[in-house]
C-alpha cells in the first residue's frame, strides 16, 4: 500500500444505536491522535449531527445493539449502503450489558422501564448487530479499547485486514508480569475473555469482567468448573459471564448445568 | 563469627551439609552416597551482609538483575537498585529468566511504507550479572541455548546470551517444584560462574568458573573454607513415578490416552502455561503502522500452543482446535519430539505452568496419569 492510495480520502460514517454513548467519549479520549486520523479520512456522517448525508460509505462504525424494531430498519439501510461494516463497542458486538435484559420477560422489562407508556415504545431483546446484517469487523470492550480501535481505523484506512487478539486476556497479564488478581483471593473472567484491552483492570490490580466478551472455541464447562473453584454455584457462574456476554452465554446452552 | 562448618548445618533449602570426616569409614560412606556437585569446589563463607555487599560490588562491574518482590505474593526478576531489594529466599519469579534473551515483546525492525526501506533494531551488546538463580533456570536457559542456536540460529537471543554472567543460589522446593523428578539437582552447578548455597548462618559460596574466581578475588570478602563439605538433597514434595529416563518411552505409548480428555475438560485455554514456561520459545510477528500511515514497526510477542489461535491458518482453518490435542501437543513438545533430537526433557520443573493455572491443573499429575496409563497398557499386554 503506498502513500499515494491514502489521497483519496475513504468516506467514514458513525451511527448511534442502542448505547450508552460511553465509546462515543471514549473516542474523545484520544483526541491528539483523532486529529491524525481524520487527516486521512472524510467523515461524512457523525451522530446524525452531520446534514451533509452521503449516500454511500466506505466504512461504516456501529455503536450500540439492535433493541427496537425500528433499529432493525435502519441497520439494513446502512448496511446497503457501507462497503465496510464495523462494529463498535460491546453492545454492537455481542449485545453487552443491554442483553441483561433478555434474562427477563420482555413485558416485565418494558414496564419497569417506561411504565405505563410501555406500548409506545415497542422493544425487542437486545441483539448484537451481526444478528441482523454482516459485520466485517469488530471493535471490542465496554467502552472500547481506544488501541483496537485505532489499529483497526488505521488498517482499514491503508487497505490491510485488521486482525485484533482473539486469545485470553491472561497472555497480555503474562506479557506485562501483572500479579495475577487470583494470588489475591479475588476471582477473574481474564482466562476466557478476549484480549486487547492490554490487561487493563488486572494491571490497576482488579478482576476482568469479562466486558470484551469470550475467546472463541471456548470450554464452557472448563470455564464454569474454574468460576466454581472461586465459591460461587454453577448459577452463579453463570451470572458472573453474563453480564456482559447474555447472548454468548445463552447461545451455548448447557454451560455444565444440569 | 558463628561456628559454620561445625559437624552438621541444616540448610535452608532442603539439603544438610554434612562435614566430612575424612580418612574414617563413616566419612568413605557420606561421600559416596551424599555426593554432591560441589564437593570439589573451592568455597567461602559469606553472611548475609557479605552478601549484600557483594551485590553492591557487582553493580559497579555491570548492570546486576535478580528476584525482588513484586505485588503481594510474587517474585520477579528486575534491574538491582538496591543490593537490599534482592530477594535470596524466593521459590520462582513469575516470568522465567528467558525475559532478558527472548523478551516478551520485541521490536525487530522499524520501516516506513512510502520509501519501501527498513532498519533492523540494534542489539547492544552490554554485560549483564543475573545473581540469584535457580538451577532450573539456568538448565531452561541451557535448552533454549540449545533450540534457538540449532539451524537457523536466532542471533538477537545469542548475542544477548554471550554478554550474561549468572549467579547461581540454593532454594526451598515448595509443592510445585520437581526439578529433582526431571534430574536437576538444587546444586547443579553448570552454567554458573558461582553457587550460593543457603546455609544456617549464611552462605556458602561455591567457585565453579574461573571468572567467578576472579569476581571472589576482586571483591576480598567472605572467608575462605578449607574442609570438605558434603550436600545431601532432600526430596522435593511433588514427584514423578517413574524415573525421568523412562518417559520419552512413556510418551511413545500415550498418544491416544484418555488421560488427555480428562485434563482438557478443565482447561480453560488461557495460555499461561506457555508464556510462563523457561523452555517454551514460540512467538508470533505483528506489523503496526504508525498514525501517519506511513512508518511502521515490526514486533515480536511471546505466542503459546494452547492458544485458539495458535494453530489458526488463514482461511480460518484450525488444525488444532481441541484442548485435548493442544495439551497434548505441548506435553510433546516437552517429553517428547525435541528430546529426539536433543536428548534431553524440555521441561525443568519450574512448576510454574502448575503453580499458575488458573484451573489448577498440575503438569505432575498428567504426567503421573500417563505413567499409570502406560503401565497398564504393559500389564495387560503381559497377559
Ligand atoms: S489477573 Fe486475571 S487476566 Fe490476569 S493472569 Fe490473572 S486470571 Fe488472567
Ligand atoms: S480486563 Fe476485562 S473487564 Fe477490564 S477492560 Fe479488559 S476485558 Fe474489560
Ligand atoms: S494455564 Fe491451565 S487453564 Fe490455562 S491453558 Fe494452561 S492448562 Fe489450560
Ligand atoms: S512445563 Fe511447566 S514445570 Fe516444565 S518447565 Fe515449563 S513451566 Fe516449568
Amino acid at each position: 500500500m503506498s502513500a499515494q492510495a491514502v489521497k483519496s480520502k475513504p468516506k467514514v460514517a458513525f451511527f448511534d444505536f442502542t448505547s450508552c454513548e460511553g465509546c462515543q467519549l471514549n473516542k474523545l479520549n484520544f483526541e491528539n491522535e483523532l486529529l491524525d486520523i481524520l487527516e486521512l479520512v472524510d467523515i461524512v456522517e457523525f451522530r446524525e449531527a452531520m446534514d451533509d448525508k452521503a449516500d454511500a460509505y466506505d466504512i461504516a462504525f456501529i455503536e450500540g445493539s439492535i433493541s427496537t424494531p425500528t433499529c432493525i430498519e435502519r441497520i439494513h439501510d446502512i448496511r446497503r449502503r457501507s462497503k465496510v461494516l464495523v462494529a463498535l463497542g460491546q453492545c454492537a458486538v455481542t449485545g453487552g450489558i443491554n442483553a441483561m435484559k433478555n434474562s427477563h420477560p420482555s413485558e416485565w422489562v418494558q414496564e419497569t422501564v417506561y411504565g405505563k407508556d410501555k406500548y409506545l415504545f415497542p422493544s425487542i431483546p437486545a441483539q448484537p448487530v451481526s444478528a441482523i446484517v454482516k459485520v466485517d469487523y469488530e471493535v471490542r470492550g465496554c467502552p472500547m479499547s481506544a488501541p483496537e480501535y485505532l489499529h483497526v481505523f488505521k488498517s482499514l484506512v491503508l487497505g490491510r485486514k485488521p486482525e485484533p487478539p482473539d486469545y485470553a486476556v491472561c497472555v497480555e497479564c503474562k506479557l506485562k508480569e501483572n500479579e495475577c488478581v487470583l494470588e489475591k483471593g479475588m476471582f477473574c473472567l481474564g482466562p476466557i475473555t478476549r484480549a486487547g484491552c492490554d490487561a487493563l483492570c488486572p494491571s490497576n490490580g482488579q478482576y476482568c469482567t469479562g466486558c470484551r466478551g469470550m475467546v472463541s472455541n471456548i470450554n464452557e464447562k472448563g470455564a464454569v468448573d474454574m468460576l466454581k473453584k472461586h465459591g460461587f454455584s454453577t448459577e452463579e457462574a453463570i451470572k458472573r459471564m453474563k453480564l456482559f456476554n447474555t447472548n454468548e452465554v445463552d447461545k451455548q446452552i448447557s454451560w455444565g448445568r444440569k | 563469627m558463628p561456628c559454620y562448618y561445625d559437624l552438621m548445618l541444616y540448610s535452608h533449602c532442603g539439603t544438610k551439609i554434612v562435614k566430612q570426616a575424612s580418612n574414617t569409614m563413616w566419612g568413605f560412606l557420606m561421600s559416596k552416597e551424599f555426593n554432591s556437585k560441589l564437593t570439589d569446589l573451592k568455597r567461602y563463607f559469606f553472611n548475609e551482609s557479605d552478601v549484600r555487599k557483594f551485590i553492591d560490588f557487582l553493580m559497579t562491574k555491570a548492570e546486576v538483575i535478580a528476584p525482588q518482590t513484586k505485588g503481594e505474593q510474587s517474585f520477579a526478576y528486575n534491574v538491582v537498585k538496591n543490593s537490599s531489594d534482592v530477594a535470596l529466599e524466593y521459590p520462582r519469579t513469575m516470568q522465567p529468566l528467558k525475559k532478558y534473551f527472548l523478551p516478551p515483546v520485541e521490536t525487530l525492525l522499524t520501516f516506513k511504507m512510502s520509501s519501501n526501506e527498513f532498519s533492523e533494531e540494534v542489539i547492544e551488546a552490554k554485560k549483564q550479572i543475573f545473581f540469584g538463580i535457580h538451577s532450573y533456570e539456568m538448565k531452561g536457559i541451557h535448552l533454549l541455548d540449545y533450540c534457538l542456536g540449532k539451524g537457523k540460529p536466532e542471533s538477537n537471543y545469542l548475542k544477548r546470551r554471550a554478554n550474561a554472567l549468572i549467579i547461581g543460589i540454593s532454594y526451598k522446593p515448595d509443592k510445585y517444584h520437581f526439578a529433582t523428578s526431571l534430574g536437576i539437582d538444587i546444586e547443579e552447578t553448570e552454567g554458573f560462574a558461582l553457587f550460593f548455597e543457603k546455609v544456617t548462618e549464611g552462605y556458602l559460596v561455591f567457585v565453579v568458573t574461573d571468572e567467578g574466581a576472579e569476581l571472589i578475588k576482586d571483591f576480598s570478602g567472605g572467608k575462605p573454607i578449607d574442609e570438605q563439605v558434603n550436600i545431601e538433597e532432600l526430596p522435593q514434595q511433588a514427584k514423578i513415578k517413574y524415573h525421568y529416563n523412562r518417559l520419552p518411552q512413556v510418551f511413545e505409548h500415550v498418544y491416544n490416552s484418555r488421560v488427555w480428555d480428562h485434563f482438557a475438560d478443565k482447561c480453560v485455554g488461557c495460555g499461561t502455561c506457555n508464556l510462563l514456561c523457561p523452555t517454551c520459545y514460540c512467538f508470533d510477528v505483528r506489523d503496526e503502522v504508525g498514525l501517519n500511515a506511513d512508518d511502521g514497526k515490526r514486533q515480536r510477542f511471546w505466542d503459546g500452543c494452547m492458544l485458539n489461535s495458535f494453530a489458526e491458518v488463514a482461511g480460518g482453518e484450525n488444525f488444532r482446535n481441541k484442548l485435548a490435542a493442544r495439551m497434548r501437543h505441548r506435553l510433546y513438545r516437552k517429553f517428547s519430539y525435541i528430546t529426539k533430537s536433543s536428548g534431553e526433557l524440555h521441561c525443568v520443573g519450574c512448576g510454574r505452568c502448575t503453580r499458575y493455572c488458573p484451573a489448577d491443573i498440575s503438569i505432575v499429575e498428567i504426567i503421573n496419569s500417563l505413567i499409570e496409563d502406560y503401565s497398564a497398557q504393559q500389564k495387560k499386554q503381559a497377559v
